[in-house]
């Protein structure tokens, strides 16, 4: 019988058919560069924008699955981008050690930070829960500023130069592809249709036998934890730290926007988002660039005022048990 | 199983559900002072009294939803005062609320599968994909409700009788030993009241379920009551059969004196 | 001892400013419902027009006053009716996410007008009053007295005027307002208005003492937030109280927490506000509305 969550088998498999493709078609990309030594269509800096892209992708996911699928709309999420960064940062300038397990502890850190930090904040409901998220990524960028001895303060410190674009980008790839999938696996399973229940109707959710606290500190923990991890990859790529490029107010706007854009609640939605907007920002840096963050905020408005559920909600896929699947489950009798 | 004519055997049994000792408080106001209340395997026990006399308080706290100032409550012989809500519908309890709490947006199906026994707290559990052979329970309860009409529709469409016949399916769809009610015939149309009514005798009677229902229509009462206890202002004002309760001049005064009982 | 009083003093100033601050903040979450993330935008875009008028025009601040309050008033009034109106009955994550846009913009904007460079305003007021060892800053005296005539100009519009109580009713019960004859829209509007309004003279007031950048903004929203949440929506004299607690924490801790005690105060708010929220979901001081589930 077809699980109920996922759509027809015919679709599926060209949604799958459809996704390999264009992961295989992203991992040829640096191998063109290769051949091409940097002078056809696929350059060094191409490279570079495609891996912020990439990284974009997963982060608007990592918001996503919190903010969308939850319910739990996390203004604060740079938070853990910062923790894994700092995290990294830290470990590989103090410590030497090597980047790989300095990316892991980022990871660990950030998630552990989770675990913490959605224990008092996830008690809170609705608007509250996200200006305290909002409180501590404004917090933690103060702490970091004044914990000079551990972090540098204000002026921030550089990190060991490590200039191999192909590589990170292969990883955000990886990331990005690893995270999507797994997403959309959760969905599909108990702890998935949980989490449904919990942003349609905790209390009623808590009174179905749904451990709601466990369950929401679960995919708040998950979703840091990778984003922590691409907060570790930032950092070593820009080679450069300090709180306010990293604690940047501007980075939880973007993943929330590409999420929006492409639809709150979807799998498909981020990926859709991230991509939309790296392209449409490529289109303006060429030609205003002071003015891209400012255009961000109006689209973001226009967003939620005309199409608030995104792009994806425009081909009218509910962002809750798929109406298809329903069908389908309904239809085995 | 018990038959129709006689009441429940109490004797010495021990109670499935129990609260002694009761109490709320919020801030100075008492919305339970020392209620004791037993429900026995089988019974179907209605919970009575004007408005404000602390009945949804009484589910609240019976169910782990609100925490008690004082005194405890006993599931199947265990202690579960403190214990959240979900542990205790794991136990085998589940209730309706007063405002009707589907999930709006969703059809009634989805309704209905977000509502099955959640299989446990193990990695394993949370990983299995979702519905295996509930779909096919879930039909068989909505046909039971009448609903299996509707069950695309999304459950914020349906009429207030049917979203609280809704609800009561999404009760049953973790096969619950205890079953709370409270307010399932508020503001339902007549003919709905009695569709209700009838599944929640044969809810009793046939299945062997437990009831626990908070009700403000006397007629309904007198219809299912085995037993009905009497709440006012937060205190157990009294307790007994459908007839010696509404006899009693207490009873009376506390509902005539202030016009709230539909009659 | 000089210490604490001095820090006493500091904390009053720093309160009324906080106070005056906040009112704008909450008497728009009260009657509206609309948590505003905009709230320090407004805020800077108060101090930069009192900038324009002080480097331009040679206006004294505290007389732009008279230009900045009917512009900012305007200017929130137009915003209420052709944005804000869209978003007043939309679950709450909508609200959030378009004021949240709007500080983004906001605050982009303001930097493309005026740079990055952050700036100050010059004023004759300078000077000390000296009480023993303790000085007070003669502006911040001009503040606090401005801020307190603002409050209470407030306190009587609501509590005396029709506008007032028009108001008030609004933002107890939309329906039953609508049927006494009240244009909720306008009501809407104006109160969107005097909010934004007296954001703005608060603006005035911190260009006075602190430099004008664009994106300041952040940590004045969150005290808003978290004086707000303290005292309840609408609450003028909790919100008096709120700000002098929270003014106190951030005082207090700055004096006697060398070095880093400045970016402690954020910090501060923020675990105050978190702590708060925990325990007593309800506000401090009176009636906070639970939040309905959307």
């Amino acid at each position: 019988m077809t699980p109920v969550g996922q759509t027809d088998t015919i679709r599926v498999t060209g949604r799958q058919w459809g996704f390999f493709i264009l992961v295989a078609g992203l991992a040829m990309l640096p191998l063109i560069e290769a051949l091409t030594d940097g002078n056809g269509f696929i350059n060094n800096s191409t490279l570079f924008s495609m891996t912020q892209m990439l990284m974009l992708v997963t982060l608007a996911s990592n918001w996503n699955f919190i903010s969308g699928l939850t319910g739990y709309v996390d203004f604060g999420h740079t938070a853990f981008f910062g923790l894994g960064a700092y995290s990294t940062g830290i470990l590989m300038t103090k410590s030497g050690w090597p980047f790989y397990p300095t990316l892991a502890v980022g990871a660990l850190v950030a998630a552990l930070a989770a675990v913490l930090i959605g224990r008092v904040t996830m008690h809170l409901k609705g608007p509250y829960f996200s200006i305290a998220m909002l409180g501590t990524f404004a917090a933690l960028r103060e702490i970091v500023r004044v914990v000079r001895p551990l972090t540098g303060g204000g002026p921030g410190f550089s990190l060991p130069p490590y200039l191999n674009r192909p590589l990170f980008y292969y990883l955000a790839l990886a990331q990005a592809v690893l995270v999507v999938a797994l997403y959309r696996w959760l969905k599909g399973t108990e702890f998935g249709s949980m989490m449904l229940g919990i942003r349609e109707d905790e209390s009623g959710a808590e009174m179905r036998g749904i451990n709601t606290t466990l369950i929401k500190i679960t995919a708040f923990t998950l979703a840091a934890a990778s984003t922590g991890l691409v907060g570790g990859m930032w950092a070593y790529q820009n080679t450069f730290i300090d709180p306010d490029i990293v604690f940047l107010d501007s980075r939880t706007i973007e993943m929330a926007l590409a999420a929006v854009i492409g639809g709150l609640g979807t799998i498909a939605g981020p990926v859709l988002g991230a991509g939309l907007l790296y392209w449409m920002r490529d289109l303006v840096w060429a030609s205003f660039l002071q003015w891209h963050l400012f255009i961000e905020g109006v689209i973001l408005i226009a967003v939620m005022l005309v199409m608030p559920k995104g792009i994806m909600g425009l081909f009218g896929n509910r962002s809750g048990l798929t109406v298809r699947g329903v069908r389908a489950a309904w239809r085995k009798r | 199983m018990k038959g129709q004519d006689s009441g429940p055997d109490i004797g010495d049994r021990e109670a499935l559900l129990e609260g002694r000792g009761l109490a709320k408080w919020f801030g100075g106001l008492a919305a339970l002072n020392q209620v004791d209340v037993e429900v026995y395997r089988g019974e179907l026990v209605g919970i009575v009294g004007p408005n404000g006399s602390g009945k949804t308080t009484l589910f609240n706290c019976l169910t782990g939803m609100e925490s008690v100032s004082a005194g405890r409550v006993f599931f199947k012989g265990i202690d579960v005062t403190h214990r959240k809500p979900h542990q205790v519908a794991h136990m085998g309890l589940s209730r309706t609320f007063q405002s009707i709490r589907v999930y709006r947006k969703l059809s009634v199906l989805e309704n209905m599968l977000l509502s099955r026994q959640w299989g446990g707290e193990r990695l394993a559990d949370w990983l299995r994909s979702s519905d295996r052979g509930t779909a096919e329970r879930a039909r068989d309860i909505l046909e039971f409700l009448t609903l299996d009409g509707q069950w695309g529709e999304p459950a914020g469409s349906l009429s207030w009788g049917q979203q609280r016949l809704l609800e009561i399916g999404m009760v049953l769809m973790s096969d619950p030993e205890l079953v709370l009610l409270d307010e399932a015939t508020s503001g339902v149309s007549p003919g709905l009241v009695e569709v209700i009514t009838e599944r929640i005798l044969t809810l009793n009677h046939l299945e062997g379920k437990t009831i626990l229902l908070i009700e403000h229509n006397i007629d309904v009462v007198e219809d299912l009551c085995d037993r009905v206890v009497v709440l006012d202002y937060g205190e157990k004002l009294a307790e007994g059969t459908v007839d010696s309760v509404f006899s009693n001049p207490a009873v009376i005064e506390a509902y005539f004196g202030r016009h709230d009982a539909e009659f | 001892m000089t210490e604490f009083l001095q820090a006493l003093v500091n904390t009053i100033m720093l309160g009324g400013f906080y106070s005056l601050m906040v009112m704008g903040f909450s008497l728009i979450w009260g009657v509206m419902g609309v948590i505003n993330l905009a709230h320090g935008e407004f805020v800077l875009t108060g101090a930069y027009l009192t900038w324009i008028m002080n480097r331009h025009l040679g206006w004294e601040p505290l007389a732009a006053l008279v230009v900045v309050i009917p512009v900012m008033f305007i200017f929130g009034y137009l915003l209420q009716r052709l944005l804000i109106n869209r978003i007043i009955d939309r679950q709450h994550l909508v609200s959030l996410l378009v004021t949240y846009g709007l500080a983004i913009l906001i605050a982009n904007g303001l930097k493309l007008a005026f740079t990055g460079t952050p700036r100050s305003l010059t004023t004759g007021l300078r000077g000390f009053w000296k009480v023993g060892e303790i000085t007070i800053p003669i502006v911040k005296t001009y503040d606090l007295a401005i801020a307190l005539a603002m409050m209470a100009g407030l306190s009587l519009l609501l509590g005396r005027t029709r506008l007032g109580r028009s108001v008030r009713a609004a933002a107890q019960n939309r329906q039953s307002a609508h049927m006494v004859g009240v244009d909720i829209g306008a009501v809407f509007a104006v109160t969107f208005g005097i909010g934004v309004a007296l954001t703005g003279a608060a603006g005035t007031l911190f260009g006075l003492t602190q430099p004008i950048a664009p994106f300041a903004g952040l940590p004045l929203t969150l005290r808003a937030f978290a004086i707000t949440t303290m005292a309840g929506l609408g609450n003028i004299r909790g919100a008096l109280l709120g700000s002098m607690a929270l003014a106190a924490v951030e005082v207090y801790i700055g004096t006697y927490v060398p070095g880093i005690g400045t970016n402690l105060g954020l910090v501060a708010t923020f675990v105050v506000l978190v702590v708060i929220l925990a325990t007593r979901p309800q506000g401090l001081f009176g009636g906070l509305t639970p939040v309905e589930d959307s």
